[in-house]
């Protein structure tokens, strides 16, 4: 018998086996070894033992369809016998740059071992309900259509009990598809009417800082383009963690001749490869930032045309306000939001352009004081904002930052040293930043570095935030496929940019895109289909109805800031109408259903663990998780639908600009058991929903702001007006192509064929949606991106309120916050007074928790969840390498196993996310004992850009810096 | 298993009219465990294989894998073969089963977490992941990617009684018919490199294959091809005109670790710079490097300071605006001149491998 006949039919037989003893249908997929191993088999030679090990039926593309950033990393499929059995980079990018190294050949340890997840014991791959109390670990297997019809009459109570606002859609990070993963049932949540979960609002990957200065933060440079700098600045980022496949172009940089250094509390793994080691106490990098800058202006070695012309510090302060000079001051009419500059060449006052950046014949003072008339006669006193800010910034010296950050006043001066000589600077700062109460006064003071020195839109140069852009997904949002549905947005949006025109004639296209974003953020303008809210923040459903009022309201947590309580700051930002449009769910609409969607809400949340199983989960009726493997969240859930994994079915990774190459993935095969492709689950879903609508006579509804919804035609609208079946998701995947190529962004001609043939394709163009024009660059095809060139080149305004770069924000809060220019503040005591500080960061093991569970993955490292610790905190407290220690605050406490670590900062503590609870005893994670606040100025609004819209100046927890104190227990 | 008292067969150096060759620029390895993967998934999935893995990356300074192997002897000394001590399978670690059925599916809610089936590790591939040596903010440490050397004079092959062991003349690599070896591990006891791991299911040694299938396809091995760090070149020693040959014999950068245990390896690494040490007051320690000389003197012997001041002297170049061929040859412009000739996609080599199966 050859040996391909029998690993197919042990397959099979054991298939048919499970399927016919009932309860082991919960048993894992037979092991891979064993299909490996099965067949008896003699060889001409020992060698072709293992050249026979080397072979394979079929080779597809993969990817893994996982918020990883840039991700996209393509693969080669390899298939035997109906199993994947191993994969191996597909390695096809092109050099795009002459001298510039290729991208190849891309990908990490996660996604060589993907195959060893979906034959995992984690896998899941029939439709369960729960028998035990939740998280007991007792299930049972359904049937689709005993799980659909669960799911359907659990929303329909909902909508009938307390609206469609109840049904809670979770985005989360475990999915990066575009065709499948979390998009259609997000799709379907809008359609019901739900609320829907800001995703970058829950992982805390919002770069507010960035966003306060630039309008946006969807912009960065392609990683080839790092290779470009002279001086890399790693700073909150530790690569050869978290940019696995990207990290080379740092190191071959540094062979180039650029310089490396790395900021960081501990000597982190990246740290190793760089030329400059600069530590800082966890928390204070605002004030380094600040102290390298003030050398900067005090050595003359700034940029003035650069400060001049694209940041907003030649702009007018008044003295008397500590506010912007207005147009409504001035002139007594007018906009509030035209403000002006001191004309050095004329020596008067002169209006800064809200269309251009292009100061014409003018020379804005950037020093001096100034006196100037209002429309009611007074005469007030103004300055350039970079006097005020270089007034601001004599408290950082290099000595008295040092008192602050713990780095050396020489270590400073170096630092600065090294920015002035260098002539390109790129910061590699990553999503850390985000997760410190203050993060945006750190990228703030970083910003302001990379201005002065005139750091911006050139290649090698910069800082980054995140981009998805390029691809059009317009799938979300239309209600027909191909050309029609397309055009049905499009006439759409002409309107709402009509609109936003006639409002103010001076907006550029990338201030529309965002203005048509934020229409249907708040008032579903551009579907045609109507549906609920884009996304939701979730501070509303975390303060109202998970239990964080209590914890944000905690005096002794509290920022120090703080003039006021952090309750009175939530009311009146609901009050004045900030969040207008998404506040959801409203106080006394309590959730119903929680659908979690490849995410994992209870690993993820910062003290979801604690709140939101104490506070939600006892009033959701039911809870729904959609996965392929067993996550903390799908062991607390009630349904668990088994998810098609990467290679089971069509799909793209969500594009990014760091690569801006679309990468696609193809079914190998089919998927185990009865797990099913998202679309079709949701499809289905949709289906019986207005199914038992029909059947207990119920159609019509509204949610709270009055919009109504049917139940009746549910299906077709999901469907496409009917025309995607449940298992044509491919048709999905064209259409975004055709799209896409309508656009401009992909090459004339590109359709599935060209990826079934090539694997990728690069973008030619950023793409028409805001996120693409925040990119504000073009794609040359010969050149590495870097972004912000419209603005830097074309002299294009930025979307901030003032129009340009802006470092001085004059909004009521920022200033009665004292951060209008940016600041070193130090974090709140998160968790209570306790000696040490636990901070967090990727670790190199897992994607969030995808893989982190994974047995091949687990025996690559300890195999359990450590805490990082300095040798001498260690000695203090008696506890030796790989004891189990107890962590513990006034949030909550849990187990978990040191490891040793020399790098360690004394006073850190590290736990890398993100273990899964279930890994830790008691399934008590680190995560219980982060109280997962939000900083209060981020509530604040209806201020220019300070205004929500989707991944946008939204509000997010934090988790670095947590007070904590280790003790050595059993 | 203790000692072996056992004395070698007399020094012999087996010539391969080819000898393939690696050399790993450690200033680019990012201890990221690709190789390993690569590895583990294409040749040791089989069972009595989970705990091995024949490509391993350590933090030094550390203990390595397996445990200490640096103290367990073997190889030679002026050619004399030197008492080499058999690793346990608690020194190598690794390759728990797991829970998962206990933790997802059996009613014991969170009485029960995620853990190793049986005894409680104490060891492992990577156990001292990150630790490395040194005190804040002046501790140090790098990545070592390890795998079988295919010595030139490989201690293995020689001490094996039953002639099991062989270098391939046309290409030196170092296997074994495992077909005929009976499991009495004389080869890993011989080995000074502790890169040689028992087969618990089948009773006989295993070790890293270079992948020779697929260099007889003309596809370079899967730890090489597969590293996202770029830094594993593949070719023939003595290829005049490619990286390998360069790095090795004319810039003399690339090192064989531990040259004392006279084997000959065929792995050679580029030492590693380290970002400069922080005196008190934190200014710059130019004088004393941060990872100790002595120290990597140890690892790769007297000719490291020469290559770290090549490697040194070279970065000065370009950042003073010069060019460097060496730094050149390491950034690697494009990714395929690592492995020349060894560039085939394995997908051209075919699909379905026509071996013979009788």
């Amino acid at each position: 018998m050859s040996r391909l006949v029998t690993r197919r039919s042990f397959i099979k037989g054991t298939g048919a086996a499970i399927a016919a003893i009932g309860m082991s249908r919960l048993v894992p997929l037979p092991s891979f070894d064993r299909i490996m191993t099965t067949a008896a088999r003699t060889y001409s030679s020992f060698e072709d033992v293992y050249r026979q090990k080397w072979s394979w039926d079929k080779v597809t593309w993969g990817t893994h369809l996982v918020d990883c950033y840039p991700g996209s990393c393509s693969w080669r499929v390899y298939t035997k016998d109906g199993v994947v059995f191993r994969e191996e980079q597909g390695a096809q990018y092109p050099q795009v740059e002459d001298r510039v190294p290729d991208m190849n050949p891309r990908g990490c340890q996660k996604g060589g071992c993907f195959s060893e997840v979906m034959y995992g014991s984690e896998r899941i791959t029939y439709p369960l309900r729960r028998t035990g109390e939740r998280g007991e670990g007792k299930w049972e297997r359904i049937t689709w259509d005993e799980a659909m019809t669960t799911i359907a009459d659990a929303i329909l109570d909902a909508v009938e009990s307390h609206g469609p606002e109840s049904i809670i859609h979770e985005f989360g990070s475990g999915e990066g598809g575009v065709v499948h993963g979390a998009l259609p049932s997000w799709r379907l949540t809008r359609l019901l009417g739900g609320t829907v979960l800001d995703s970058n609002g829950l992982t805390s990957d919002f770069n507010v800082g960035m966003y306060e200065t630039f309008g946006k933060f969807q912009f960065a440079s392609s990683i080839d383009d790092w290779y470009h700098a002279d001086l890399i600045l790693m700073w909150h980022m530790n690569p050869l963690y978290t940019r696995i496949p990207s990290a080379h172009y740092i190191m071959e940089a540094r062979y180039n001749g650029a310089r490396i250094v790395s900021i960081a509390p501990d000597y982190n793994a990246s740290t190793i490869h760089a030329d400059l080691y600069v530590p800082v106490v966890p928390g204070t990098d605002a004030a380094l930032a600040l102290a390298v800058s003030k050398i900067v202006i005090d050595e003359g070695a700034y940029n003035a045309e650069f400060v001049k012309e694209q940041t907003d510090l030649p702009l007018l302060v008044r003295s008397d306000t500590r506010r912007y000079l207005r147009q409504t001051d001035v002139e007594g009419k007018g906009r509030e939001d035209q403000l002006y500059f001191w004309d050095a060449k004329a020596n008067e006052l002169a209006r800064a352009s809200r269309k251009t950046l292009d100061l014409g014949d003018t020379d804005p003072q950037l020093e001096g004081t100034f006196s100037v008339k209002l429309a009611d006669g007074s005469e007030v006193e103004v300055q350039p904002a970079f006097a005020l800010l270089r007034e601001h910034l004599e408290q950082y010296t290099p000595e008295h930052a040092s008192q602050t950050t713990g780095t050396a006043a020489g270590t400073i001066r170096r630092m600065a040293k090294m920015v002035i000589a260098a002539k390109r600077i790129h910061i590699l700062q990553g999503f850390n930043t985000p997760k410190y109460y203050h993060g945006d006064l750190m990228e703030r003071g970083m910003a302001l570095l990379l201005a002065l020195t005139g750091n911006f839109g050139r290649q090698g140069t910069g800082m980054r935030g995140w981009n998805s852009s390029q691809l059009v997904m317009a799938n979300n949002l239309k209600a027909k496929p191909g050309f029609e549905g397309f055009m049905e947005l499009a006439t759409n949006q002409l309107d709402l940019e009509k609109k936003l025109h006639h409002e103010d004639p001076d907006l550029t296209a990338e201030m529309l895109a965002i203005g048509v974003e934020r229409e249907e953020a708040t008032n579903s303008a551009l579907s045609p289909l109507r549906m609920s809210g884009m996304m939701i923040p979730p501070h509303f459903y975390w303060y109202w109805h998970a239990g964080y009022k209590d914890v944000w309201n905690k005096r002794e947590w509290a920022d120090t800031g703080m003039k006021r309580r952090f309750d009175e700051y939530f009311q009146e930002a609901v009050d004045k109408g900030w969040w207008d449009g998404v506040v959801q769910p409203a106080q006394d609409q309590t959730p119903q259903v929680l659908l979690g969607a490849c995410g994992n809400t209870l690993r993820r949340t910062r003290g979801g663990a604690k709140q939101l199983l104490n506070h939600a989960w006892p009033n959701f009726k039911l809870v729904v998780t959609t996965d392929y493997r067993m996550s903390a969240t799908g062991r607390q859930s009630d349904i668990f639908l088994p998810a098609a994994a990467y290679y089971e079915k069509t799909d793209f990774r969500f594009p990014t600009a760091h690569l801006n190459f679309l990468v696609f993935t193809e079914k190998a095969v089919e998927p185990p058991g009865e797990a099913k492709e998202e679309w079709e689950i949701n499809w289905l879903l949709a289906k019986k929903i207005e199914e038992r609508a029909k059947a207990r006579g119920v159609n019509t509804y509204k949610d709270r702001r009055g919009r109504e919804f049917k139940f009746s035609g549910l299906l077709d609208r999901y469907s496409y007006n009917g025309e995607v079946g449940p298992s044509e998701g491919e048709k999905i995947a064209e259409d975004l192509i055709f799209d896409t190529v309508r656009a401009g962004a992909l090459p004339e001609k590109t359709n599935l064929n060209t990826f079934r043939k090539k694997g990728i394709v690069r973008f030619t163009h950023v793409g028409i949606d805001a996120v693409g024009m925040n990119m504000a660059t073009d794609i040359e095809k010969d050149k590495t991106i870097n972004p912000l060139q419209w603005h830097t080149r074309d002299k294009l305004p930025y979307p901030t309120y003032a129009r340009r770069i802006q470092f001085y924000i004059d909004h009521e809060w920022f200033l009665e916050a004292g951060e209008q220019l940016p600041v070193h503040k130090p974090t709140p005591k998160m968790g209570g007074d306790f000696p040490l500080t636990m901070t967090s960061g990727h670790q190199r093991w897992s994607i969030h928790s995808m893989w982190v569970v994974n047995q091949v993955l687990a025996r690559t490292h300890r195999g359990h969840p450590t805490l990082c610790m300095n040798p001498d905190d260690m000695k203090q407290r008696g506890i030796a390498d790989d004891d189990t220690v107890l962590v513990h605050n006034d949030m909550s406490s849990f187990k978990v196993r040191v490891k040793i670590s020399p790098s360690c900062r004394p006073g850190q503590v590290v736990i890398y996310h993100a273990w899964e609870p279930y890994q830790f005893p008691g399934g008590k994670s680190y995560d219980v004992a982060i109280p997962g606040l939000i900083k209060w100025l981020h509530l604040a609004g209806g201020y220019g850009h300070l205004r929500y819209y989707r991944w946008n100046w939204v509000p997010q927890q934090v988790d670095r810096a947590v007070s904590v104190e280790v003790e050595k227990t059993a | 298993m203790a000692k072996n008292g056992k004395t070698a067969a007399p020094a012999v150096t087996h010539k391969a009219q080819n000898q393939l060759a690696m050399v790993f620029d450690l200033n680019k390895c990012i201890g990221c465990q690709t190789c390993s993967v690569a590895c583990k998934t294409l040749w040791t999935r089989d069972e009595g294989t989970d705990y091995q893995w024949w490509m391993t990356v350590n933090t030094l300074p550390g203990k390595g894998c397996p445990m200490d192997w640096e103290q367990m002897g073997g190889g030679y000394r002026d050619g004399v073969p030197q008492e080499g001590t058999l690793p346990t399978r608690d020194e190598f670690g690794g390759g728990w089963d797991f829970n998962y059925d206990e933790v997802f599916y059996q009613g014991k809610g969170n009485t029960v977490h995620l853990q190793p089936v049986g005894k409680k590790p104490t060891w492992g591939p990577n156990w001292d992941e990150d630790q490395g040596a040194g005190e804040y903010p002046n501790a140090y440490y790098f990545y070592m990617p390890r795998l079988c050397n295919h010595c030139t004079h490989p201690a293995c092959v020689e001490a094996c009684p039953r002639g099991s062991m062989y270098k391939r003349p046309q290409d030196g690599i170092v296997l074994r018919d495992e077909e005929n070896c009976r499991g009495l591990q004389f080869c890993a006891e011989a080995c000074p490199y502790k890169k040689i791991y028992f087969n618990y299911v089948k009773k006989v040694s295993q070790h890293c294959i270079m992948c020779f299938p697929r260099i007889e396809q003309g596809v370079a091995p899967a730890c090489a091809r597969q590293c996202p760090g770029r830094l594993v070149f593949v070719g023939y020693l003595n290829d005049a005109e490619r990286p390998i040959h360069k790095l090795v014999n004319k810039w003399e950068v690339a090192l064989p670790l531990h040259p004392e245990y006279g084997t000959d390896p065929n792995i050679f690494y580029i030492p590693p710079l380290s970002p400069y040490r922080l005196k008190e007051d934190g200014s710059l320690d130019t004088e004393t490097p941060r990872i100790p000389n002595e120290y990597l003197e140890r690892l790769f012997g007297p000719r490291v300071h020469k290559a770290l001041n090549t490697m040194k002297s070279e970065l000065a170049k370009v950042r003073a605006g010069g060019k460097s061929e060496l730094l050149d040859t390491l950034i690697v412009y494009r990714w395929h001149t690592l492995f020349e000739p060894f560039t085939r996609d394995p997908v051209e080599v075919g699909g379905p491998q026509t071996v013979q199966v009788l």
